[in-house]
């Protein structure tokens, strides 16, 4: 079944917003919601023009050097001082500036935040000095961050962080742009299962591989590779009653 | 525990929105399990077991083909609540079994001593709605069998309706019968199609009295069919006033003199009383008649004018006069009486009838209670009298005919002549009653009219 205007305009309701605040120029937006909607995916290609992006995942064990940078042995007894990805994207194409997307940064330790606290800070207080150079380096003018959490509730995200971000956008369900190569009866689904809460949840990702395994497998078996003996069942009878046509 | 996943049945295209649902544990007994659209709660049995699959892709095919608005600008109105509930039942049955869900697991074990109850309390219309909700479930031969076990003289016609029930599902695929596209009338087309013209079919049956003798069963199936004539009922239907009605004051005549026999006065003008009147009323004593109640049938047969009520009134300006006309096979929505004249106020526009009598036996009960002392009451009649879906009932004329002779109602085929029959003191002679129909023919039965 393909899904219907209503289902693509309300889809489009969330990506519509990011689009609107990255094309006025917005340069720190917070993106939250379930997992596998392309979050990341819009971060790192959305109003980034000719820079690539550069990706940051937070995890428990990210260290100040994967954020800023590192001296890295270069030969006998040299080492040199190789730039993160957030100097990096402060400099970005020319010394313009560049797109930093931090992910998952509800995950990211006391250190590791406080020098993400530091590298998104205002352009005006937010300088950096490079330990082999000494030079003092400022983010370019078109340098950017978004932020990428799966959490659902923005209060789990520290303050002083938030602070920084003052546009936050629930992404609640995929792009459509996403959905075009699965198949036709897929696509309406697809764009819902993300609605649910957490337990309920199927992802984009599990549609993709549902989609691919089933011309192999045939639907019964792909959805039990994917969703697992005890889902398979309840996707399959939700897809079945979807699809009266 | 199984995972139910209310959020992937898409595919509406009546402008449901898609968001999270809530799904809260039910159970596989019935009323048990629900799908609140509204609101988005799914209340389903989370067993792994079949029969709780099959409860939740009922429920789950709620989510995905019932209306989900509420208010369909009185397209349904007439329409019993629960036979719409019962016909999408059905329909939702019907759907899921075509997709090869085991409907033969919807029985919980309920259905025959319930069909027991409704039997011996007589409740026809839950019959007719109970059967649509288990049709071609595993509940439908135990309920078929307590319905047997108590008054197998329902069975012709629950038969006749679950055929027509299952002919009508079985002539639309099932595209068209989950279509939730929405029509002129704001209702997803599947449900409009299916749902609703079910439930109109139920609704009329559900009035009509169980048919029982091999006539009345022809027209009962005659009845299910599209454009058939709704079956007899046999009961008058409820009255509704309408209380929209405009009325005006009238300037007050001063009615009728008439002279009345008493036992004293100025003028002996009844000498013989003092031979034959027991109480011996021989004087003449003059009183204004200004009232008395004038009950008008203005069904498709009768029709009244403005000039012909002036005219009564002029007569008997405190009358109370009323009109009636039921719309056959209407539940409620449409009035089928109004106050012509009050008293003293009249209308300023007279309301046109709506077919039927169908109250008849109901509004001169009305006017009884109405009656101020021995006040006389007219009724402007063909003499015929019908129950709530217009048919002639036996049961129904004698049940008027003995208010007319109990109660002393006069009665007048026209308007016309009701302002003389209210002042002439005399109710309907026996030659008379000739030209009233059935209704005259009973009162002529009746010795002591």
């Amino acid at each position: 079944m393909v899904p219907s205007v209503e289902a693509f305009e309300e889809a489009l309701s969330c990506w519509r917003d990011l689009a609107d605040v990255l094309s006025a120029g917005l340069s720190r937006v917070l993106l939250y919601g379930p997992s596998g909607t392309g979050k990341t995916y819009a971060a790192l290609h959305h109003g980034v023009g000719n820079n690539a992006a550069e990706r940051l995942v937070c995890t428990e064990d990210l260290t100040s050097g994967e954020i800023t940078g590192t001296w890295m042995p270069v030969g006998e007894n040299r080492w040199e001082w190789r730039e993160g990805p957030a100097i990096r994207a402060w400099r970005g194409l020319g010394g313009l500036g560049g797109r930093l997307v931090v992910d998952e940064v509800d995950r990211a330790s006391g250190d590791a935040l406080s020098t993400l606290l530091a590298m998104t800070d205002s352009p005006e207080s937010a300088r950096w000095r490079n330990p082999e150079t000494s030079e003092w380096v400022r983010p370019g003018p078109q340098f950017s961050v978004v932020m990428t959490t799966n959490i659902d509730d923005l209060d789990d995200i520290p303050l002083s962080l938030r602070d920084r971000f003052p546009v936050s956008i629930r992404i609640d369900r995929p792009h459509v742009s996403a959905l075009t190569s699965l198949s036709e009866d897929l696509r309406g689904p697809a764009l819902a299962g993300s609605l649910g809460p957490a337990g309920r949840r199927v992802s984009l990702r599990s549609f993709y591989a549902f989609d691919e395994l089933r011309r192999h497998l045939g639907s019964p078996r792909a959805a039990q590779l994917v969703f697992g003996e005890d889902g398979a069942t309840g996707v399959l009878d939700a897809l079945t009653i979807g699809s009266i046509t | 525990m199984s995972v139910v996943h209310p959020e992937l049945v898409t595919g509406r295209q009546d402008g449901f929105v898609n968001a999270p649902w809530t799904v809260k544990p039910g159970s596989t007994r019935r009323g048990e399990a629900s799908c609140n659209l509204t609101e988005r709660i799914l209340e389903v049995p989370l067993g792994i077991d079949a029969t709780s699959r099959v409860v939740r892709a009922h429920e789950l095919m709620h989510a995905r083909v019932s209306p989900h608005v509420i208010d369909h600008y009185g397209a349904l109105d007439e329409m019993a609540h629960r036979a719409l509930e019962c016909a999408e039942e059905l329909r939702i049955n019907t759907l899921i079994a075509r997709l090869d869900f085991d409907v033969s697991l919807l029985c919980d074990g309920s259905e025959k001593g319930g069909a027991r109850r409704i039997a011996e309390s007589d409740d026809w219309p839950e019959a007719l709605c109970f059967l649509m909700a288990v049709l071609g479930t595993g509940g439908e031969k135990p309920f078929l069998a307590g319905i047997r076990q108590v008054d197998p003289s329902w069975m012709p016609g629950l038969r006749a309706v679950r055929k027509r029930a299952l002919g009508l599902m079985d002539s639309l695929s099932s595209a068209a019968l989950g279509a939730t596209i929405l029509n002129d009338e704001e209702l997803p087309s599947g449900y409009a199609n299916s749902t609703v013209v079910l439930a109109r079919i139920l609704t009329q049956s559900m009035a009509a009295r169980p048919p029982t003798t091999p006539d009345e069963l022809r027209s009962f199936r005659r009845s299910l069919e599209p454009g058939g004539r709704r079956p007899p009922t046999g009961r008058f239907a409820r009255l509704v006033f309408d209380d929209t009605v405009p009325m005006s004051t009238r300037p007050r005549g001063a009615g009728l003199r008439r002279p009345r026999a008493d036992s004293s006065g100025l003028t002996m003008r009844y000498p013989s009383r003092l031979l034959t009147d027991e109480r011996k009323r021989a004087f003449a004593r003059r009183s204004n008649l200004h009232g008395g109640i004038v009950i008008i049938d203005q069904s498709g047969s009768m029709d009244i004018d403005e000039a012909s009520l002036s005219t009564l009134l002029r007569r008997a300006p405190d009358a109370l006069v009323v009109g009636y006309s039921h719309r056959p096979g209407d539940h409620g929505s449409t009035p089928n009486a109004w106050i012509l004249a009050d008293r003293g106020s009249v209308v300023t526009r007279i309301p046109s009838g709506n077919i039927g009598n169908g109250v008849d036996g109901a509004v001169l009960e009305w006017a009884l209670r109405h009656r101020k002392n021995s006040e006389p009451i007219v009724w402007i009649t063909d003499g015929q009298v019908t129950d709530s879906h217009d048919h002639p009932d036996d049961r129904l004329t004698v049940h008027c005919a003995e208010l007319v002779r109990r109660h002393r109602i006069r009665l007048v085929k026209e308007l016309e002549g009701a302002g003389r029959s209210l002042t002439c003191g005399r109710t309907t002679s026996r030659s008379q009653l000739s030209q009233f129909g059935r209704l005259g023919r009973k009162l002529l039965e009746m010795k002591t009219f």
